[in-house]
């Protein structure tokens, strides 16, 4: 309390959650991406979501040894898994009409619940433990303060998935095709384009996103039996708060998270229990769409 | 947009509500054998789904351990062990003991992870009139004629190791724990021990710092906060995945020199694997270490790791001596072991033998008055293991 209250020391207990944030925040976007680009464009409500990630999150905890060749290898295959199960999870949809949500809903939701089962079983109920590269198992002097030298790389490599993200739905023929299925899906349907592809494919670009979240996120938000639901309500709440229809707003809500959970809770400890859930709240009823417009404006 | 937006926030009340609605599903399995000439029904009640289910499966393998090492039988008579899926709480834990109570008709119950798994089988226990001999979670209870604990109560760990802290840490200590009951208990039964020998609370107003539990994953933004407070050392207790996620970051935040002590759960079992490295050197406080010197303990840690990877932690220990209590209890009750001869005969036990040393039940609380350890996570050949640097205090009222 002494140093906090030492003027020119007031912000320096906070550098570090608000660094934190970044990571969180970037996290979350990586991990949320998929389940906003699945109900924005293919408009699929995907509640398995969470396992996707979770099914990353124990391919690294069985595949990292501590190296870096460890760590291609266990991004190549949590990224392959999540989204062959994303390809899976299209072809159990293919009875569901497109649009009906609770049906998409109740399937997902079983198969989350199924697949988290599964991943217990194979697994252990015990969180597994996940060994990064011993080159960022320690931490770094950031503005004199120690921080975890992982988390920091972190933000570079999330910082450039995203990037990576939206030049491929910006200027790639994949990601013309994907806008223009939210524009007018009869449309690209005319021009020869099969929904069932678009969903298929859509589903398992979702699954490698959350895949490789999961590898790479394990460290922070870590394999477990609630790995899935933390990351499920994570990524609902992004929906909640960036809308559908827009990358930028799912950046926005995502580092707003981020934000909240770690800067938010260094500032205010005694609302922590409902400081995200607040500020949903507050979102929502100053602006009912999210905190960015649609997907078109980008 | 293809869809309208009432459709949409429709469809996601449905999801959240299903989201709600989901967690705390189990089901009970049920194995129930008819019951041979002199044998007897012994119920375990114990999480093998959900949560705490890694705690659940030590507690069965624990009370089965004893009765693999001991012929099958429990105070002379071959014992029909049936077993029961407590699932996350009394929601699921209430309608399983019912079943084990009524159906199978046991004579004695056993187990039980929850604390709040307990309240709710409580009533059952006192219309029915079985004892129970729990191996985990104890509440608070009015009368507890028929309940008998093998475990601890939730404030002894903090009350163990108060005075341990005091002597050790020049200056200041942050207590911080989860916000719910069992974090409640513990960090009291540290501050209010660590109040009374005039030790001094870091935390900026003096109170223990709670986290909203399970919600919280990240405790960067608590770990700033013990910075600012110039604390000397950290006294916490963690348990499960949140145990993993505190120690692994605390290893690599700005307090990673400052010391840790802990209720033993935050490094014990299956989560100190989950841990690695980051767990070494950790001071913890707990009723039992798997490299205590006595036979009972050579005996029972070989016979586990006969069976088992890795060492038996204080869940299946308590489970272990529950069924110790049992034998001795059925053994006394005579040629009619009923349900209320073995609760009497559990009340006159005196001293029992176990791994953790000899202990006795309290006559006013019905849980074991019991020494308490002083562990450190150190090398243990190839793998991180919790070992006893000392002995605390002997609790229990």
């Amino acid at each position: 309390m002494i140093a906090v209250a030492a003027g020119a020391n007031r912000i320096d207990p906070y550098i570090i959650p608000a660094l934190d944030g970044v990571a969180y925040g970037l996290l979350v976007f990586v991990a949320a991406a998929g389940l906003v680009f699945c109900f924005g464009v293919a408009n699929i409500l995907n509640l398995a979501h969470g396992t996707l990630y979770a099914i990353g999150g124990y391919t690294a905890a069985a595949l990292l040894d501590g190296g870096w060749l460890s760590l291609a290898l266990a991004l190549a295959v949590g990224v392959l898994a999540a989204a062959a199960a994303g390809v899976l999870l299209a072809g159990l949809l293919t009875p569901v009409a497109t649009g009906n949500h609770l049906t998409q809903a109740l399937l997902t939701f079983g198969v989350a619940l199924a697949g988290g089962s599964l991943l217990v079983a194979g697994f252990g109920p015990d969180d597994p433990q996940v060994r990064v590269p011993a080159a960022l198992d320690g931490s770094v002097v950031v503005a004199g303060h120690r921080y975890a030298a992982y988390r920091l790389v972190f933000i570079v490599v999330a910082a450039v998935i995203a990037t990576a993200l939206y030049l491929t739905v910006r200027r790639t023929r994949a990601g013309m095709l994907v806008r223009a299925a939210v524009d007018d899906p009869e449309m690209v349907a005319c021009m020869g384009v099969s929904p069932g592809r678009i969903r298929a494919g859509v589903l398992a670009a979702a699954g490698a996103l959350a895949g490789a979240a999961g590898v790479l996120g394990a460290p922070i938000i870590g394999p477990g039996a609630d790995t899935a639901d933390t990351v499920l309500l994570l990524s609902l709440v992004v929906v909640v708060l960036g809308g559908l229809g827009s990358m930028a707003g799912t950046l926005l809500a995502a580092l707003a998270i981020g934000e909240i959970q770690t800067l938010g809770v260094a500032l205010l400890p005694s609302a922590a229990p409902f400081l995200l859930f607040a500020a949903m709240a507050a979102v929502l009823a100053a602006r009912a769409r999210g905190l960015a417009t649609s997907w078109r404006a980008t | 947009m293809s869809f309208t937006t009432p459709r949409r926030s429709r469809a996601l009340t449905a999801t959240l509500l299903a989201l709600v609605l989901s967690t705390g599903t189990a089901c009970a399995g049920d194995e129930s054998g008819p019951s041979a000439s002199g044998s007897i029904k012994i119920g375990l009640l114990a999480s093998l789904s959900g949560t705490y289910q890694a705690v659940g499966k030590d507690i069965r393998d624990g009370f089965e351990l004893y009765l693999a090492t001991h012929d099958g039988k429990l105070g002379g008579r071959q014992v029909d062990l049936v077993v029961a899926d407590e699932g996350n709480g009394a929601q699921t834990a209430v309608p399983a003991a019912t079943k084990l109570l009524k159906q199978d008709r046991v004579v004695a119950l056993t187990g039980i992870v929850g604390g709040g798994s307990v309240a709710g089988v409580y009533p059952l226990l006192n219309e029915t009139k079985v004892p129970l001999v729990g191996s985990n979670g104890r509440p608070e209870l009015k009368d507890v004629s028929r309940v008998w604990h093998t475990s601890y109560l939730s404030d002894e760990p903090g009350a163990a190791i108060a005075q341990h802290v005091r002597d050790n840490v020049k200056g200041s200590v942050y207590a911080i724990g989860p916000d719910y009951q069992g974090g409640w208990d513990e960090l009291r039964g540290f501050t209010d021990a660590f109040a009374k020998i005039d030790g001094k609370l870091a935390n900026p107003d003096g109170k223990t710092t709670f986290t909203p539990f399970p919600a919280t994953t990240n405790f960067t933004p608590y770990f700033a906060r013990i910075k600012a407070s110039g604390a000397q050392a950290v006294y916490t207790f963690y348990a499960g995945s949140a145990a993993v996620d505190f120690v692994k970051q605390y290893a690599q935040s700005e307090i990673k020199d400052i010391p840790l002590y802990a209720a033993g759960f935050l490094t014990e079992g299956g989560v100190l694997n989950a841990q690695g490295e980051a767990a070494r050197d950790i001071f913890s406080v707990l009723n039992y270490s798997p490299d205590l010197d006595n036979a009972e303990n050579r005996a029972f840690v070989a016979a586990w790791k006969a069976k088992h990877d890795g060492s038996p932690t204080t869940y299946a220990l308590a489970s272990y001596d529950a069924a110790a209590v049992l034998d001795r209890a059925i053994a006394a009750a005579g040629s009619d072991p009923t349900p209320e001869a073995i609760n009497t005969a559990i009340g006159q036990l005196g001293q029992i033998a176990s791994p953790r040393g000899t202990w006795q039940f309290s006559t006013t609380t019905h849980s074991p008055v019991q020494k308490w350890y002083l562990r450190q996570v150190r090398q243990d050949g190839r793998a991180l293991s919790n070992t006893v640097v000392g002995d605390l205090a002997t609790i229990g009222r």
